[in-house]
Formats: structure tokens, sequence, C-alpha cells
């Protein structure tokens, strides 16, 4: 006789490694992950600016040539725009996980504190603080 | 009467190796669910498709379907919203058992692994007193009609099916923010693992999905918070 159990043959279908090519909402997760990639390459660039700054004028000098060229100027922007995106959706995440105030409020809020750190931190570099 | 063209996955384990899709064309007007039109499907043009559904009204959670991809309760999804071919697929990463008949073992034993049930040391007929700004701290987590539509949209549940997942994390943290509940200590080395919190990386899909707007994304990125202060605290401890 058969018992009912050895009737069953559940059919388990297997995660491709594509997944997150399935959904707008999982490729947007994965672009917000690959904003770390152009920043990797902006951090890179701030090292090696440090690096040809304890070398003397003459690295110093190649290293701004190198900061001149319009792909590396392209690469920085990309790194700029993916930190932005990335921001937004850090900032949108953040009064969901911390409720502290309404959220419209603690985004703004985000944003603003932004605004004036980025503002006061060029104020700085430039000389004019 | 609109006609709707519906393709709906198929499996039966007595016969078929793997799944497929069977095509069906079902009358549907501005009311139709998609529940509606599986069922006019059995009873009109096939009897031998299988699904589940109880209530026909969003609460019981048991007519979870794939529609066109996405996760979704078939008692409130409406044929009205969709124009094209209408695929109908069981809940994804679960087993199929037979046509949308998933198999939930796994998701009921993690929902229970995190001990769901208030522990205190209140004994005998004691009343437990509560203000609205504590059940407020909780309340939205605590709406969930166990339907497994987050796990569908998981992907990390998808990967590692021993991933606590969204649902039982969120029930995890409706109790661990209940005022009349001490039980958090013993919930929490369950959710520090990595299997706990930590396999979340907020994909965030599962909120997108959720019928009852609980935000499981949410509790699961609060529970880190906790898990984190909890691995602090553990440090200046004796
Ligand atoms: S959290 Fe939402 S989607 Fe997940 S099981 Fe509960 S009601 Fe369903
Ligand atoms: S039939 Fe109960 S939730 Fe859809």
């Amino acid at each position: 006789m058969n018992i009912p159990d050895s009737a069953r043959k559940p059919y388990q279908s297997e995660l491709s490694r594509w997944w997150w090519l399935k959904h707008r909402d999982y490729r947007l997760y994965m672009l917000r992950e690959a904003t770390v990639l152009p920043l990797l390459f902006f951090i890179g660039c701030l090292l090696y600016g440090l690096y040809c700054l304890t070398q003397g004028s003459a690295y110093w000098q190649s290293f701004q040539l190198f900061m001149q060229q319009g792909w590396v100027i392209a690469l920085n922007l990309l790194a700029f725009a993916a930190s932005l995106f990335h921001a937004k959706t850090f900032f949108a995440l953040f009064p969901r996980v911390m409720p502290l105030a309404p959220a419209a409020l603690m985004i703004s809020g985000q944003w603003l504190a932004t605004l004036l750190i980025a503002t006061g931190v060029f104020l700085l570099f430039g000389g004019w603080l | 009467m609109t006609e709707y063209q519906l393709l709906v996955q198929r499996y039966d384990p007595e016969h078929d190796s793997k799944p497929q899709r069977q095509h069906y064309t079902v009358p549907g007007d501005h009311t139709t669910s998609v529940l509606d039109a599986l069922l006019y499907v059995q009873h009109q043009l096939d009897p031998t498709l299988g699904l589940r559904w109880s209530c026909r009204m969003a609460i019981c959670g048991s007519c979870g379907v794939m529609v066109n991809g996405i996760p979704k309760l078939g008692c409130k999804t409406f044929l009205r919203d969709y124009h094209t071919d209408i695929i109908i697929e069981p809940l994804a990463h679960f087993a199929v058992e037979k046509d949308l008949i998933v198999d939930m073992t796994q998701f009921l034993a993690h929902l229970s692994a995190i001990k769901p049930y208030l522990m205190n040391d209140y004994s005998g007929t004691a009343v437990h007193k509560q203000t609205p700004a504590q059940l407020a701290k909780y309340q939205q987590f605590s709406n969930c009609i166990n339907c497994g539509l987050c796990y569908s949209a998981c992907p990390q549940f998808g990967l590692n099916p021993e991933f606590l997942g969204p649902a039982a994390i969120t029930l995890a943290q409706r109790y661990n923010l209940d005022s009349r509940d001490n039980g958090k200590a013993a919930r929490m080395p369950q959710l520090n693992s990595k299997n706990g919190a930590w396999g979340c990386t907020f994909v965030g899909f599962c909120s997108d999905v959720c019928p009852k707007q609980l935000d499981p994304a949410a509790a699961v990125n609060q529970t880190k918070v906790e898990s984190a202060k909890d691995f602090i605290i553990s440090m200046f401890k004796p």
C-alpha cells in the first residue's frame, strides 16, 4: 500500500546566478551596490595624490596632469553621481530603520547636513575658511 | 466581460519531471481577481488544477502566487490591471508540491524558531496593561498574515533557505518591541547569527510585495541595530 508521503515529489527550482536581472527592483539594488566601483577609483586617485604630495613637486605636477585627463575627469564625475545616488537610497532607508521623526523631515535633514558639511569642507580646503 | 489569457504553471508530481505552462482563456470584469480566474479554470475548464486559498479577502494568507514574476495574493490582485498575457506561477524559492501549491514547511519552521510568543514572569490572572504608545511601537509588525510573499521576493532566502527571512525576523522584532515581553535575550542568539538579521543585504523587495505593508525590510534592519548593540554590550560583560 502507498503511504501518502511516498507519493510526494516536490520540485525545487534553483536560483540562477543571474537572479538579479529578473526584476527592476533587483537591478536597482545591484546598481546601488555597484556604486562602490567608481568610488574605489576615486579613492585610488586620492591615495595617489597623497603619495605624490610626499614625493615633492615633480610628482605633484604629474599628479595634476593625470587628474586633468578627460577619462579621469569622466570617471570621477561618475563616482560623484554614484555617491549621490547611493546617498539618495541610503537617506530614504534610514528613517525606516530609525524612525526618529517623520520620514520627509529626516530625508531633507540628511540632505541639508550633507550640503552643509560638503560646503564646509570645500571652503576649508579652498582656503576660504 | 473581457477575455483574459492566463498562462498557468502546471506540475504533476506523479507524471512530470519538471513544470510546464498551460494556457487558459477566462472571462473577467473589473471585479475579477486572479484567484477568481483560477477558480473559474478549476470549476469550468480543468478540475485537475491545484491551488490553495481560503478567505478570498486578503486575511488568511494562503493564496500567494507569482503574477508576472511578482509575488502577489491572488485574491488581492485584479485582472483589470493586466493588459498582456498573465503568467501565474507558484511562489518562488519554495519547493512545488503540485501546480500552484508550494511546501511552506521551512517558512513555518523559521517562524516558530524565533519564539513568537510573549515570554515573561507574570503568573495567574494579572492584567497586563499597555499604553497606546507602547502598542504603537510594535503594532505595524504584528499585522503579518504569514503569506510568505516576502520570502518569494527575497533573493537571500532563495540562495540560502536557512536564512530566517523577512517575516520571521519581523515577528521576532514584533515581540522584542512589546512592553509585556522579556524574551529578547532568548531571541537574540538566533537573530545575531549569519542566518539571522545579518543574512539580509537590504534588497528591500520584501517590503514592496508585503500585502499588509509591514515593511519587513525595516524590521530586519532594526534588528541589525539591536544585534550590534547586543554585541557591544556583551563585550563589556564579564
Ligand atoms: S511580512 Fe508581509 S509579505 Fe511577509 S509573510 Fe507577513 S504579511 Fe506576508
Ligand atoms: S484567499 Fe485568503 S489571503 Fe487570499
